[in-house]
């Protein structure tokens, strides 16, 4: 039985009697514990030979500390050994019963372990707590809890001795040990006290119970679950629900493995969207008809084209794509076609219309540029006034280019005709020189209209566009019947003057155009077999609208002049009805309605009078003469310009017939003046009681309406007239063609001389002559195919200019006296 | 297509003009009249500046489109006729006087 031991540090004496008493009933927890305490000892800390001593002999455990701990003197002698980071603390508070039972196997142990032990034990040093928890709390919790801690505390004191060791280690093993004295049988025999004190009680968890009042809210609710805890811990024994279980996740072996992917092609591309990228893109998906075509691929070299006879509209076909333009990005997508595809589609780009709109006007801009000074003048606009010089040096050259150009075409005329016409004009850089002298109204030669196609024609009418007025149209054909070759009529454009914009050529000469004033693309052309036909041209079709080829009631002689004109239907009360007039060398004035084809009527038959008159003057009785026929050839005819009832024939006997719309077998009035087929009559566009008359006789007469002689007479050369006509600006200026010269008169100036002449070289004649609307400029017609486009410079102007009774005040009093 | 032919003829044989040149939608020539290395350099550079011409032409209002484009410099001048899209672009230069 052993003794309460006393657990005093002091007493090692005692712990030493202690360990010998208790050695029999321990003793074989003892030595197993002493036995690896040892070895343990022995293993772990220098002082193990001290302790060697131990294992033999139990019973006298030498707590003398041999001192032989170490000791480290530095040089000078000092001592500074390292002490122990613990120090035993002196207060020794607590249970001891609950150590006793260790103590006594910790003496029983080691006498070197001990002293400490024992204050491990005892103490609940807070500086130990963290490292003895288990020990500390396994033997503060014998004294209080049930018999389940025993069981901890048998694990207690299997682990103890490892965690003693550990402490061990710090232990200072400098700490004194007293020797423990030999006990003698008085004093083991000597009751010992033991005095037990309770340690302080050290709150680790405190869950203070919650209390309600019976008669609260919640009571019922409480008492319920009070009553579920307590079935639920008496349940809780053999409870499956309450299983003590460990659980451990097995962590997954980790594994590498690589993977490789084929190389992912990157494309950069970009598209700009602009406003109107989105705007063609709606309009795509309006009107899905428009059609793109695949771009080409890239090449390389050059292409020639190769001209295949193949059918490229199945090569459209198939290579048209609808794509939006919006999405197709001109510098990103190649397609690789193959050379032939590539030679085809340029070859389409050649024959697309769009390429020809261009290349026209590509053409136009560049006559543009050309022409420039030219057109200028001609509109009238003002030439700019900087570049004065350099424009004089460039019209220079480009006159002198223009020679070279002519030069090219092999005709010898034009040069010398643009050095005669430099010669006889007064040119700008002269009139420049001469600022101070009055200068003369003069031509100035702006261009001509010329080209391959009409070289060697004569031309024999010329007529403007009623709607454009930039349109011109051109009527290239013989007069005499001898010369008689295939003809052309050309629609010229002022932004092209070397190239005509239609071309409609002709098996016959063709002798006279007309624009129609109702409809202004159509061309009435009459030719020199007696056939008219009618052109549009809004496109380029070269076959004629109407023919009347194959009318009976063409006409059979030449058709010296077309003219369309509106005319009134006062009594049926219908609009003016546009009708073509057409006269003709076989005596007859018709006029063409153009209703489903044309409609030929004739308005008048020309008979002849003069014979009549001849004989009637002559040789009455002579019969023997015969006519060839009674009709007399029409040269031209004129409408009045008001009253469009009423025109004027000329026949080629020389006498102008006034006739009516109304009869067609009378004469209203015939005026005799000239011994020559007249070739041309024209209205004063101003004063409509007056016209001219222009015959082969080498005369130009001016009428008075009512008057049948003559009014005045302009003969002065001895050529053939072959057109005359009004100024649309002043009722007092004419021009008229003959063979070697343009004359322009103003009657205002002088009566006896023209003001301007203008001298054709030698081998060209003058043929027509017609005035611009809107500028001052004159057109003449030669019959080398040229159409010359002059301009009026410095003409004499009249304050009266354009009135009507002006030309009555220079005839007024003149007017009655024949 | 003879017409075409005709047309291009005249242009090319004009007083002033120094080459005139047909070039497609990627700035390919197509026709030309001047050396390789010159028609490739204008077609390069023309074809860009016509491009962004017509931008910027149409970006200002996008039913309009550009007609025509000319180039006065000191010695010559370019002139350029895009075609209108929808329909693979030509491109013409000729350079006058």
């Amino acid at each position: 039985m052993p003794r309460p031991l006393s657990a005093l540090p002091g007493s090692p004496n005692q712990a030493r009697r202690m360990s010998t008493t208790r050695k029999v009933s321990l003793s074989v927890s003892k030595v197993s514990i002493n036995h690896s305490k040892v070895s343990l000892s022995q293993s772990r800390t220098v002082l193990s030979r001290t302790t060697s001593g131990l294992t033999e002999g139990k019973e006298k455990v030498s707590l003398h500390h041999p001192r032989r701990h170490i000791q480290v003197f530095d040089e000078l002698g000092n001592d500074v050994t390292p002490r122990p980071l613990f120090r035993p603390d002196p207060h020794f508070p607590g249970s001891r019963k609950p150590s006793r039972l260790l103590v006594s196997q910790d003496v029983s142990l080691g006498s070197d372990y001990a002293g400490s032990y024992t204050m491990f034990q005892n103490t609940l040093n807070p500086s130990l707590v963290g490292q003895f928890t288990r020990s500390a709390l396994g033997s503060s919790t014998v004294s209080k809890s049930s018999a389940s801690t025993t069981e901890s505390m048998g694990e207690d004191l299997e682990e103890s001795p490892y965690r003693r060791e550990a402490v061990s280690i710090y232990v200072d093993l400098q700490l004194k040990k007293e020797v423990p004295k030999v006990l003698t049988k008085e004093e083991l025999d000597a009751e010992v006290d033991i005095y037990l004190s309770e340690t302080e009680t050290l709150w680790l968890f405190n869950l203070p119970t919650v209390m309600h009042s019976i008669e609260s809210e919640e009571a019922e609710k409480i008492k319920e679950r009070n009553m579920l805890y307590e079935t639920l811990c008496k349940n809780r024994a053999g409870n499956d629900l309450y299983v003590e279980r460990v659980m451990q996740t097995f962590t997954g072996a980790p594994k590498h493995k690589e993977v490789q992917c084929d190389k992912i092609l990157t494309e950069e591309k970009g598209i700009m969207s602009t406003t109107w990228t989105l705007y063609d893109a709606y309009n795509a998906l309006e009107f899905p008809a428009s059609t793109m075509k695949p771009e080409t691929g890239k090449s390389e070299s050059m292409l020639e084209v190769v001209r295949k006879d193949q059918d490229s509209k199945y090569l459209s076909t198939t290579d048209r794509t609808s794509e939006n333009s919006s999405t197709i990005d001109v510098e990103s997508i190649i397609m690789i076609k193959i050379h032939e595809e590539e030679e085809d589609r340029s070859e389409l780009i050649l024959k697309s219309e769009k390429f020809q709109q261009d290349l026209f006007f590509m053409e136009r801009v560049l006559m543009e540029n050309i022409f420039q000074p030219k057109l200028a003048a001609y509109r009238q606009l003002p030439i700019l006034e900087g570049k004065e010089e350099e424009k004089k040096k460039e019209e220079e050259e480009e006159e002198e280019e223009e020679e070279e150009e002519e030069e090219s075409y092999p005709q010898v005329e034009k040069v010398k005709q643009s050095e005669d016409d430099e010669d006889t004009e007064v040119t700008e850089e002269e009139s420049v020189e001469a600022v101070e002298e009055p200068i003369p109204p003069n031509l100035e030669r702006l261009w001509s209209f010329s080209c391959d196609l009409t070289k060697g024609h004569n031309v024999s009418s010329m007529a403007w566009n009623k709607a454009n007025p930039d349109l011109l149209a051109v009527g290239y054909g013989q007069f005499g019947f001898r010369e008689q070759k295939r003809g052309l009529a050309c629609c010229w454009s002022l932004k092209n003057p070397l190239w005509p914009e239609r071309v409609y050529p002709s098996l016959h000469g063709v002798t006279s155009v007309d624009f129609s004033i109702g409809s202004p693309n159509l061309l009435a052309v009459g030719f020199y077999n007696g056939t008219i036909a009618i052109y549009n041209v809004q496109n380029n079709n070269r076959v004629p609208v109407l023919d009347s080829s194959e009318f009976h009631q063409k006409h059979i002689g030449p058709i010296w002049q077309v003219q369309w004109v509106e005319q009134d239907r006062g009594t049926a009360g219908e609009e003016k009805r546009e009708i073509l007039v057409t006269v003709g060398a076989d005596g007859r004035i018709s006029k063409w309605v153009i209703q489903k084809g044309l409609i030929c009527h004739d308005l008048m038959k020309l008979k002849r009078t003069s014979m009549d008159k001849q004989k009637k003057e002559n040789e009455r009785e002579k019969k023997s003469e015969a006519l060839i026929s009674r009709q007399a050839p029409g040269m031209c005819f004129a409408f009045h310009p008001r009253d469009t009832n009423i025109y004027l024939a000329g026949t080629e006997e020389g006498h102008i017939h006034k006739c009516s719309c109304s009869y067609n077998e009378q004469y209203l009035d015939t005026y005799k003046g000239h011994k020559g087929p007249v070739y041309r009559i024209a209205w004063n566009p101003f004063c409509y009681e007056v016209f001219l008359s222009c015959s082969a006789d080498w005369g130009v007469n001016l009428w008075q309406q009512d008057d049948f002689k003559p009014y005045l007479s302009f003969y002065t050369t001895t050529h053939v007239i072959y057109d005359i006509a009004w100024s649309p600006k002043s009722s007092y200026i004419f021009a008229a063609a003959n063979e070697h010269r343009v004359e322009i008169w103003d009657l205002h100036c002088s009566i006896l001389d023209p003001i301007v002449v203008n001298i054709a070289n030698p081998g060209v004649k003058f043929t027509t002559v017609l005035f611009a609307k809107n500028t001052d400029c004159i057109l003449i017609g030669d019959s080398e195919g040229q159409v010359i486009v002059y301009e009026l410079k410095n003409m004499p102007i009249h304050t009266e200019s354009g009135r009507e009774d002006a030309i009555d005040l220079l005839l007024g009093p003149e007017a009655h006296s024949i | 297509m003879a017409e075409v032919e005709e047309t291009l003829k005249r242009i090319q044989n004009h007083k002033g003009v120094i080459g005139t040149m047909v070039v497609n939608a990627e700035g390919i020539p197509i026709r030309t009249t001047l050396d390789n290395s010159t028609t490739v350099q204008y077609a390069g550079l023309l074809h860009q500046l016509t491009m962004k011409a017509k931008s910027t032409v149409r970006d200002i209002d996008p039913q309009n489109d550009l007609t025509f484009l000319r180039i006065r410099s000191k010695k010559h001048e370019v002139m350029v006729a895009p075609e209108v899209p929808l329909i693979p672009c030509n491109r013409k230069c000729s350079s006058p006087l």
